[in-house]
């Protein structure tokens, strides 16, 4: 045992060495854990905030959705009432026009009755005065007023082409509120501790939500798509294979 | 020949507007229906049906399935039908191509538009 002494010591300063270190090493490493804690007590305020704020906008999602429901139905309530609008106009301006009609009708028969009145009578005073009376016509104004008719006639129509608006955005509002409740979904799935079969019964019944809306209808007058239907439709009937149509599809890409 | 046309759309806003251009190009008589099954059920009871003008996006039953329901029954196989629908992405027009729709409105439409496809259409049967 004598003869180990030294050696035996020399471990010993050897193990008291790394401890040394493992001690320096710690006084180092101890500051860095202060940080770490101190940011996590900073941070643990934040992620509730976080939390707090996830959950409330997921229990404001449904009052969005219905808002946006709301919005949809009461535009197409509205762009009805205006379609009965411009329909009682179409039927007014109708009966504007048969009432123009027999009153041409009248002034033709008018015209007819002075004519053969012409034919019957000699006297030049009175001729002058039948002639007088035959230039006197509202011809003329009738016709305007029928050209006035017609121009309003067209632009009812277009007011109610326009309305196709209404159809349109509600597409683009329904997207909206899937979006919306696709971030429900996947905020419910963050805040609320579920069980994985309901969170797949959650997910499914997402998914399975018939999707009845055009996420890209827009309102334009400028269709490029309409020319690219159309071109596709004139090589169906000229009886095209499906390969030229679908080069033709390469090409418009 | 005398057209009888079938209107089916989900939106009571469009139904008005495809009538009333309907009226405006001097085709007086259609009948409308809210989705592809309704639209089946009014071809069923009503025979003078002989042109159909659909949507595509519908609950129940869209254009697209309604299309292939009735180029799929052998009574109404040759029922003529136009497509009028937002949906203008070159795949979706190639689908309604393929389900055998005679022509392809993208909404919104002008009355132009709307009396040469269903000219085209009605050249064609």
């Amino acid at each position: 045992m004598a003869t180990n002494y030294p050696q035996n010591m020399s471990e010993l300063f050897g193990k008291l060495n790394d401890l040394k270190a493992v001690f320096v090493y710690g006084q180092k490493i101890i500051p860095v854990i202060q940080s770490l804690i101190d940011f996590m007590k900073d941070t643990v305020p934040l992620l509730e905030n976080i939390n707090r704020s996830i959950e409330e906008s997921t229990h404001k999602i449904p009052s969005a959705k219905a808002q946006l429901n709301n919005i949809s139905s009461a535009t197409e309530l509205a762009t009805n009432e205006i379609l009965d609008i411009v329909d009682e106009v179409s039927n007014k301006l109708s009966e504007a026009e048969a009432t123009l009609e027999g009153i041409t009708a009248w002034e033709q028969e008018r015209k007819n009755k002075l004519e053969k009145l012409k034919s019957l009578v000699k006297d030049e005073t009175a001729l002058g005065l039948i002639d007088e009376l035959f230039n006197n016509s509202v011809s003329e104004k009738l016709i305007t007023i029928k050209d006035i008719i017609d121009k309003v006639n067209e632009y009812n129509y277009q007011i109610t082409l326009s309305l196709q608006v209404q159809d349109i955005t509600s597409q683009q509002l329904a997207a909206v509120n899937h979006l919306i409740e696709s971030v429900q979904y996947k905020l419910t799935a963050l805040i609320t501790d579920l069980e994985d079969a309901e969170l797949k019964e959650l997910e499914k019944s997402y998914n399975e939500k018939e999707i009845v809306f055009d996420e890209k209808a827009e309102y334009s007058h400028e269709k490029e798509e309409q020319k690219i239907a159309d071109n596709l439709f004139k090589v169906q009937s000229s009886k095209t294979t499906q390969d030229e149509i679908d080069k033709l599809f390469s090409e418009t890409k | 020949m005398s057209v009888k046309f079938l209107v089916v759309d989900d939106s009571a806003t469009m139904r008005r507007i495809v009538g009333n251009s309907l009226k405006n190009l001097g085709y007086q008589s259609f009948v409308e229906a809210v989705d592809g099954k309704d639209a089946l059920q009014k071809l069923q009871s009503d025979p003078e049906i002989n042109f159909v003008i659909t949507d595509w996006n519908m609950p129940v039953m869209s254009g697209l399935e309604l299309t292939k329901a009735i180029r799929s029954s052998e009574q109404f196989s040759d029922m003529p039908i136009l497509m009028v629908t937002t949906r203008g992405v070159k795949e979706d027009i190639l689908q309604a191509l393929q389900a055998k729709v005679n022509n392809y409105i993208i909404k919104p439409f002008t009355p132009q538009i709307l009396k040469e496809k269903i000219e085209q259409v009605l050249a064609t049967v």
